[in-house]
């Protein structure tokens, strides 16, 4: 057991470890040259390597890295000359919005994909599941900023059922007061109901549009595990028992087919905190997404840096987390067989 | 071993009549099970043998309504209780599975759940039919089953997880849950197949013990003729979903009259014999049972009736003889001939 985690551990620290060099070396070769783009084309070379000695960038590549490294673990993550801000104080104002979005994303994507995982496979519906692995096939194969727009146009344009690309709350509504940066539960602590729905409203499309592909491979695994687990002898043996149809199912098919997608949500959740760059520009939902893809156009290597390699932490740890939960969960992990007496 | 069976008791525990199931694919439709009829007395034990895909565990399921689509029950009478089971809604038979009819499956190794601990797996069996059953009591219970089916240390061993019992260990278990409730009839589908010899043998003694605790009637599902003249009182032989052969285990041993039957008998590994060559086997394989021949279905491979034109063209009917060491009911056209040469 404390084997299994000091495994994981090391493995996690390896995974961080080589993403924090190739986030390192791409922002090396990469072309552009962080000194001029900071004191724009009429720079002296004096300035220009007053600036680099100020960046560290006159010291060898190895010293470059160690101080890369120590100091984003240090939380000094550098500072934004574009925003003239430090990169660690911009990300701790957008990260909220983006751990919102995730994580309601989160919970739309895993809800739905259970649901219709189980409406496909619980009795013999040929019709559903056809219904079901089609849409799936769509999602799959459907570019989630090309479907952000698609929604956007039906759903706000068309029909003017859900608000447009305007970020968290509509223009010049007061956020609810901040207790944990997360809108919909905020406004409910405050008792802001009206601000709850606008917050719910805003984030439908964007929570959509980001978790429709991860929610096409869910309900294919989800419905490909239900289907094997269900025909096990042991579901028999519980209807043997004189167990409901239902009942058996629940107890027995349903954790034995969850159990192993849990890596997969592990995935999941990794990605929807990480990877919501695009989805954010087209909703102009203001999060880690948003800043990144401003730092990008602008060349703004301070932010691009330090992002790559907290979205390689971030991801990491939620897997860290799943492993560590299977030991928990799954007394196969947790308690040692007995060889066969 | 043998069990007196009370023949003055006219009502059996379990009456099947004319039981048929198929499975209904869009290319073909299986006849899995086709038109089984047999009784079985109280505390009796029966073996119904055959090889693979005969449809011996169709039948098992079919008796238990656990035929699952695209298969289905497609007529017949399940007389238990002195009702019809099979006219039962699922949620019916739900009270009368576990309680009245109790099932053991053949791998111990994937008949219990894995995530599970064997507690919860056995009170549920019993809390399925006592809903109002107290969890101290309930478990109480268990343990004492955990002890009557022979494992040590009962009370810590409830919680523990099938991964840490061994292969004949989580039978034990099964066969704990099966036994919980003192159901009339068990149907055992190969119990002991998946178990190594020593194991197959305590496990096999347990069964017998408890059955007759119990007062259960057994349906025993192998294909393991050994077990069955060890076990049983009475054998039913299975061919393409029919039972071709149905009588007392003696009259099996000493005077198989279905050439199946015979055929199936000379399968079996004789010392003595061993040193004259290799095992016999049945030439040809089992009939499709998507498109079954109009007349004799085991006539392809039948040694007797392989060029007789009327077992090709006629199904025979179920004819009961009597021969040399009891009676017996064997579908085949030559039954009589057969009986009174095997009395010469």
């Amino acid at each position: 057991m404390s084997r299994v985690v000091a495994y994981r551990l090391l493995g996690s620290l390896a995974a961080i470890f080589g993403a924090s060099l190739l986030a390192f070396l791409i922002m090396r070769v990469l072309p552009g040259d962080p000194a001029r783009i900071i004191l724009g084309p009429l720079a002296t070379p004096k300035a220009l390597a007053e600036v680099n000695h100020q960046l560290g960038l006159d010291q060898p590549i190895f010293a470059q890295y160690w101080h890369y490294i120590s100091d984003f673990f240090t939380g000094n993550w550098g500072y934004s000359y574009t925003l003239n801000a430090s990169v660690s104080s911009l990300f701790v104002e957008r990260f909220p919005a983006t751990i919102e979005l995730a994580l309601f994303s989160f919970v739309l994507t895993m809800g739905a994909a259970v649901i219709l995982a189980l409406l496909s496979t619980y009795r013999h519906r040929p019709v559903t599941d056809a219904i079901v692995r089609g849409a799936s096939y769509i999602g799959f194969g459907t570019p989630p900023f090309f479907l952000a727009l698609l929604l956007l146009i039906i759903f706000f344009k068309s029909l003017h059922w859900l608000p447009g690309p305007e970020g968290r709350l509509q223009v010049g509504a007061s956020e609810p007061p901040a207790v944990t940066h997360l809108f919909l539960i905020d406004s409910l602590l405050a008792g802001q109901l009206n601000t709850f729905w606008e917050s719910l409203r805003h984030m439908l499309l964007p929570a959509i549009a980001l978790g429709i592909g991860s929610f096409s491979f869910m309900v294919r695994l989800l419905r490909a595990n239900l289907l094997e687990v269900s025909r096990e002898p042991f579901i028999t043996v519980a209807r043997g028992k004189g167990l409901p149809r239902w009942t058996a199912f629940r107890r027995h098919a349903l954790p034995n087919a969850f159990l192993p997608t849990l890596t997969s949500a592990g995935l999941v959740l990794g990605e929807f905190l990480a990877g919501s760059v695009l989805i954010e520009r087209v909703f102009d939902w203001p999060g880690i997404g948003s800043l990144v893809f401003e730092a990008i156009v602008k060349q703004d290597f301070a932010i691009v840096q330090a992002f790559i390699l907290l979205s390689a932490v971030i991801f990491v740890l939620v897997n860290l987390m799943v492993d560590l939960l299977y030991a928990v969960i799954d007394p196969r992990v947790r308690i040692p067989a007995v060889t066969s007496a | 071993m043998t069990v007196t069976t009370d023949a003055s008791s006219p009502d059996p525990a379990l009456s099947v009549r004319n039981l048929s199931t198929v499975y209904e694919a869009k290319a073909a439709t299986v006849h899995a099970v086709r038109d089984v009829s047999f009784d079985l007395r109280p505390m009796e034990r029966l073996g119904i043998v055959g090889e693979s895909g005969s449809g011996k565990s169709a039948l098992a399921l079919s008796i238990l309504g656990l035929i699952e689509p695209p298969g289905r029950v497609a007529g017949g009478e399940i007389m238990l209780g002195g009702r019809d089971i099979a006219k039962l809604s699922d949620r019916e038979l739900g009270s009368v599975r576990g309680k009245e009819i109790a099932l053991v499956l053949q791998d111990p190794a994937t008949a219990l759940d894995p995530v599970k601990t064997i507690g919860r797996q056995i009170i549920e069996a019993i809390a399925a039919h006592e809903p109002g059953l107290k969890r101290s009591a309930a478990r109480r219970r268990a343990a004492e089953l955990l002890g009557d089916v022979e494992i040590s240390h009962a009370e810590q061993r409830l919680d523990e997880y099938p991964h840490q019992f061994s292969g004949g260990m989580r039978q034990r278990v099964v066969i704990a849950m099966a036994i919980a409730l003192n159901p009339s009839v068990l149907i055992a589908d190969e119990p002991t197949t998946a178990l190594d010899v020593t194991t197959q043998a305590q496990v096999l003694a347990l069964l017998d013990r408890l059955v007759d605790e119990h007062r259960t009637a057994v349906i025993l599902i192998t294909h393991n003729l050994g077990i069955v003249s060890e076990f049983c009182d009475s054998v039913a032989v299975m061919y393409a979903g029919r039972l071709v052969e149905t009588s007392g285990v003696d009259h099996i041993f000493e005077s198989p009259t279905h050439p199946y039957s015979e055929a199936l008998l000379a399968c079996v590994p004789n010392p003595e014999k061993l040193a004259q060559g290799p095992l016999p086997a049945i030439a040809g394989y089992p009939p499709d049972l998507s498109s079954l021949p109009s007349g004799c279905a085991f006539a392809p491979r039948c040694p007797v009736g392989r060029d007789i034109p009327q077992c090709h063209q006629e199904a025979p009917q179920p004819h009961a003889v009597s021969g040399p060491a009891g009676p017996a009911v064997v579908e085949c056209h030559f039954a009589e001939a057969r009986i009174r040469e095997a009395s010469r």
